[in-house]
């Protein structure tokens, strides 16, 4: 990282290189503003890069190597002998991913003329900002703005102490360099079923817990439903409604108290426990003393344009109330925040059409709203579903689990509200339903818009025809 | 070879027309006997064919004017002939009066833009086209121009939440082509039951205002927009008659002055509002048709009395509801009443407490008038007006049969009613009920 260029006034220095704190970095660079970025890791990238996004996904591509290597036989393709996952090779992998998109931020920053600096960014009074690196030397910033982007970390239950050798976060199972036996997955959100979902097709035994009645929550019911029924059939133990009460961790496990409700509480024993219950923003040290910003259990509200409470102070990503814990969120609202700094006046989030995506073996794919909301909001709602075990390309694939389902305002010319993808290729399927909600589709423009054959994406127009009444395929 | 488009002769008697709009646009193809335009006249209303094929090549008489029979409204003619005369050169033409036409010069109803092809139009103009496919369903069902809504999407993109707020704003009625009551008529026939759709307000032709130098002029707030288009649209849509009853208001005022510290310790100011408001409710619950609505063809009675009271402000007027007034005591109604008061002064009304109104008390005589003529807010079918209350000399008749000359606290009621649902003796007999309630205001109800 480089050093200070002349001690000029910054027009703003952004806290945190994540998704959110990088993209408003280039955004700002972009726009021709003096720019300076602090980052306390050796790399910049954040949670989605280092720890999250990127890491796990790069593991789940090895799970689906695997999966694939399973069934080649199916596909006519012989492998020798028996395919064997080597966790050193797949982590050696996903570090080199990792290394590569890290590389290309920094590529970035340096091409858009963002100063960088190493070390602890703190908010030290109006205008100032202060660097701490790891020597102890302080840096002193001069800005007219800053931009939060702090991120956040893994959240933690007391009763659960993590000890990073049987009881873990992602953080640490990532990193984890011998294979679980049993891995117990604390947790059913994104997070929880994407490494139960990997371990699973590595060949451990896995149990995923969920206090909830259902996997993946905020997802439509159908949708959990469906995940379930697929979890299971891969041979993943499910326990919803499921209390996690306590845990006795030994040398080479750990043993789990479960409760639910109206049964008889019981023990569980496994090799490794996943703490997968949320994330808790990282604000408690970034100078919020010096300001008038009150946070609520860390969190940090703001307005349309990312402002806080305090002049000049916006706040970005995971550490904002009330938003989506989502990279391609925070990335959104970097580039809101420095457009209004700079002047501009850049058109609201549209928080109903943020899409999110769960990458396991089944994948989801989201955006909009789910049945159960549109009803809440008193449309007069209007479903689909079209399933991929119709669909050429997915028996192709020998992926067929799953559907497609539109959620539609019947009121109002069958507006699109909510698509819900869930099976293969879900989280890339879904980018079609951002437009058609962002743009105010109804299903007819949909319906009528060619959809190449045989592809997946036949599900999506199949739906929208089911929806409609008139499934072609079914 | 380009022709002609003239205004028809649709009946010996008829003079004149209006185009209600036109359903081709300059640059459109059309066959022989295809409906170009629609017109309406004091006799009928029809949708004329184009007398040959061929492509609209100007239109010079645009939707909302009244032109003489015979009159040449546009030409056809083949693609890209010449028009011999620019849009804009008609445009200024047809501000001109026309000798023999009708005394009221109108300004276009809508937008010269409409009858521009759109090669000809600026990039503003182009951008104000742009919408979404549920914008354009919505406008399509609702007969709406987008070139008349401001968009706030990408590009100035015409939203949802645009095409929806200039459907509530009432700007909807101004800017829609003017169809003929009939036609409103029947389009709220087909209005889901129990609800009275008026459909397409009327649309009334807009009068030329000249500004000098020394005028001012000055843009319609959304709230003054939305009482023109109602006030006009009521008076075009009912069939106003006013009746006007004088009130002695002693007793009210003696009960007034003796309960008014009680219902002060009981939070409220007992005014004469609230009496009148108790009152019009027992007349109403005597007379149901006065608390209907009518769209044409039948009459809803409705079920609750949603009594609304009119508030005049600085900045407009506003019709808060006392919703189920029916079911409320007269210390209910009166904090019911100060309440909505107070909060439509403070700008501090939901919009629900603004809907469900089934009739109304407007009350000028706080400002002085003896009597007023109140105009009916849609979709109800009758409104009281309160006159101011003062000390008027009367003769009184005395037991003995004797008269002498003496002072009484008086006021006058109007009532405004529609008569194609509600008569005259009804009408007067409700008013008989109301006078008679406040005349001989039951104590018990205090």
């Amino acid at each position: 990282m480089s050093t200070m260029q002349g001690s000029d006034v910054f027009d703003v220095v952004v806290i945190g290189s994540g998704p959110g704190g990088y993209v408003a970095a280039i955004k700002a660079g972009q726009l021709g503003l003096k720019t300076a970025l602090v980052e306390r890791d050796t790399r910049f990238g954040g949670t989605c890069l280092l720890r999250g996004c990127i890491p796990t996904k790069a593991l789940l591509e090895s799970a689906e190597i695997i999966d694939h290597a399973r069934e080649a036989h199916e596909f006519g393709i012989k492998i020798e002998g028996t395919p064997s996952v080597d966790l050193t090779g797949v982590h050696k992998r996903k570090d080199k991913v990792v290394a590569q998109n890290a590389g290309g931020v920094a590529f970035l920053l340096k091409k858009n003329k963002v100063q960088t600096f190493a070390g602890h960014g703190r908010i030290a009074g109006p205008g100032a900002v202060t660097v701490t690196g790891a020597d102890g030397a302080v840096k002193h910033l001069t800005t007219r703005n800053v931009i939060l982007a702090t991120g956040s970390a893994p959240r933690i239950l007391p009763h659960l102490p993590v000890d990073g050798v049987r009881v873990l976060t992602s953080d640490e199972l990532l990193e984890l360099r011998e294979m679980p036996r049993h891995l117990l997955v604390l947790g059913a959100g994104a997070v929880g079923v994407e490494f139960a979902s990997v371990y699973a097709s590595f060949g451990c035994k896995v149990t995923v817990v969920e206090l909830m009645d259902r996997l993946v929550p905020v997802e439509d019911d159908e949708v959990s439903a469906e995940f379930e029924k697929i979890f299971r059939r891969r041979g993943i133990e499910v326990l919803t409604s499921t209390k996690l009460a306590a845990v006795q961790v030994s040398a080479d496990g750990v043993t789990a108290r479960l409760e639910r409700e109206g049964k008889e509480p019981f023990s569980l024993t496994a090799s490794h426990l996943l703490v997968a219950v949320g994330r808790r923003p990282v604000t408690e040290d970034c100078g919020l003393d010096t300001t008038n910003i009150v946070a609520d259990r860390g969190f940090i509200a703001v307005d349309g344009f990312q402002r806080t409470t305090q002049a000049g102070v916006y706040a970005i990503g995971d550490i904002v109330a009330g938003k989506p814990q989502l990279a391609h969120a925070a990335s959104n609202e970097a580039i809101v925040a420095v457009e209004h700094l700079a002047g501009l006046d850049p058109p609201p989030i549209l928080w109903d059409q943020c899409p999110g995506c769960t990458y396991s073996q089944p994948e989801i794919g989201s955006v909009g709203l789910t049945e159960r909301e549109a009803r809440r909001r008193g449309y007069k709602v209007k479903t689909g579903k079209f399933p991929f075990s119709a669909i050429g390309k997915a028996k192709i694939m020998n992926n067929t689990a799953g559907f497609v389902k539109f959620v539609v305002d019947e009121a109002c010319h069958d507006q699109i509200l909510g698509v819900h993808i869930i099976g293969p290729r879900a989280t890339d399927l879904i980018a079609e339903a951002g437009p058609l909600l962002r743009n105010e589709f109804t299903l007819e423009e949909l319906a009528r818009t060619i959809h190449a054959h045989p592809t997946l994406s036949e599900a999506v127009v199949e739906a929208a025809h089911a929806t409609l009444g008139h499934a072609i395929h079914l | 070879m380009a022709s002609d488009i003239i205004m028809p002769q649709m009946g010996e008697s008829v003079a004149e027309g209006t185009i209600v709009r036109w359903l081709k646009q300059v640059g459109d193809t059309v066959e022989r006997d295809e409906p170009i335009f629609e017109i309406t006249t004091d006799k009928v209303d029809a949708e004329i064919p184009a007398p040959v094929s061929g492509v609209i090549l100007s239109i010079s008489v645009v939707a909302g004017q009244t032109v003489e029979v015979g009159t040449v409204v546009g030409r056809m003619g083949a693609a890209g002939e010449a028009t011999g005369q620019s849009v804009a050169a008609v445009a200024v033409a047809v501000a001109q009066p026309t000798p023999g036409a009708s005394s009221a010069v109108v300004t276009p109803a809508a937008p010269l833009a409409l009858s521009k092809p759109r090669s000809e139009m600026t990039a503003a103009e182009l951008r104000q086209t742009r919408s979404t496919p549920v914008v354009r369903k919505i406008a399509e069902e609702h007969g709406i121009s987008l070139r008349d809504v401001s968009g706030t999407g990408s590009d100035a993109r015409v939203t949802k939440k645009d095409i929806e707020a200039f459907i509530a704003s009432g700007q909807h009625s101004a800017v829609a082509a003017p169809p003929p009551v009939a036609v409103t008529a029947s389009a709220a026939a087909k209005a889901p039951a129990g609800r009275v759709d008026l459909g397409v307000p009327v649309g009334v032709p807009r009068v030329a205002v000249t500004a000098g130098a020394a005028d001012r002029v000055e843009g319609m707030t959304p709230m003054r927009r939305t009482i023109s288009d109602r006030m006009i649209q009521s008076k075009h849509y009912s069939a106003h008659v006013h009746t006007c009853f004088e009130v002695d208001y002693g007793r009210v005022d003696a009960l007034r002055r003796k309960y008014k510290d009680q219902y002060a310790e009981r939070g409220t100011k007992l005014t004469f509002t609230a009496f009148l408001a108790r009152a019009t409710v027992d007349a109403l619950r005597a007379f149901p048709i006065v608390n209907s609505s009518h769209d044409g063809e039948s009459v809803t009675f409705r079920g609750d009395i949603n009594l609304g009271i009119a508030v005049a402000l600085d900045w407009g007027l506003l019709v808060p509801v006392v919703k189920q007034a029916d079911e409320k005591s007269l210390l209910g109604l009166s904090k019911s009443i100060n309440d909505l008061g107070d909060r439509a002064r403070k700008k501090k009304l939901v919009p629900d407490d603004l809907a469900g109104l089934t009739f109304c008390i407007t009350n000028p005589g706080i400002f002085g008038c003896q009597w007023g003529t109140p105009i009916i807010p849609q979709p109800t079918v009758a409104i009281l007006g309160v006159g101011t209350i003062e000390k008027r000399v009367k003769v009184i008749t005395h037991p003995d049969g004797s008269d002498s000359i003496g002072i009484k606290l008086c006021g006058y009621l109007t009532l405004g009613f529609d008569h194609r649902v509600i008569d005259g003796a009804v009408a007067d007999q409700f008013m008989g009920h109301v006078k008679k309630s406040l005349e001989s205001f039951d104590e018990s109800g205090m």
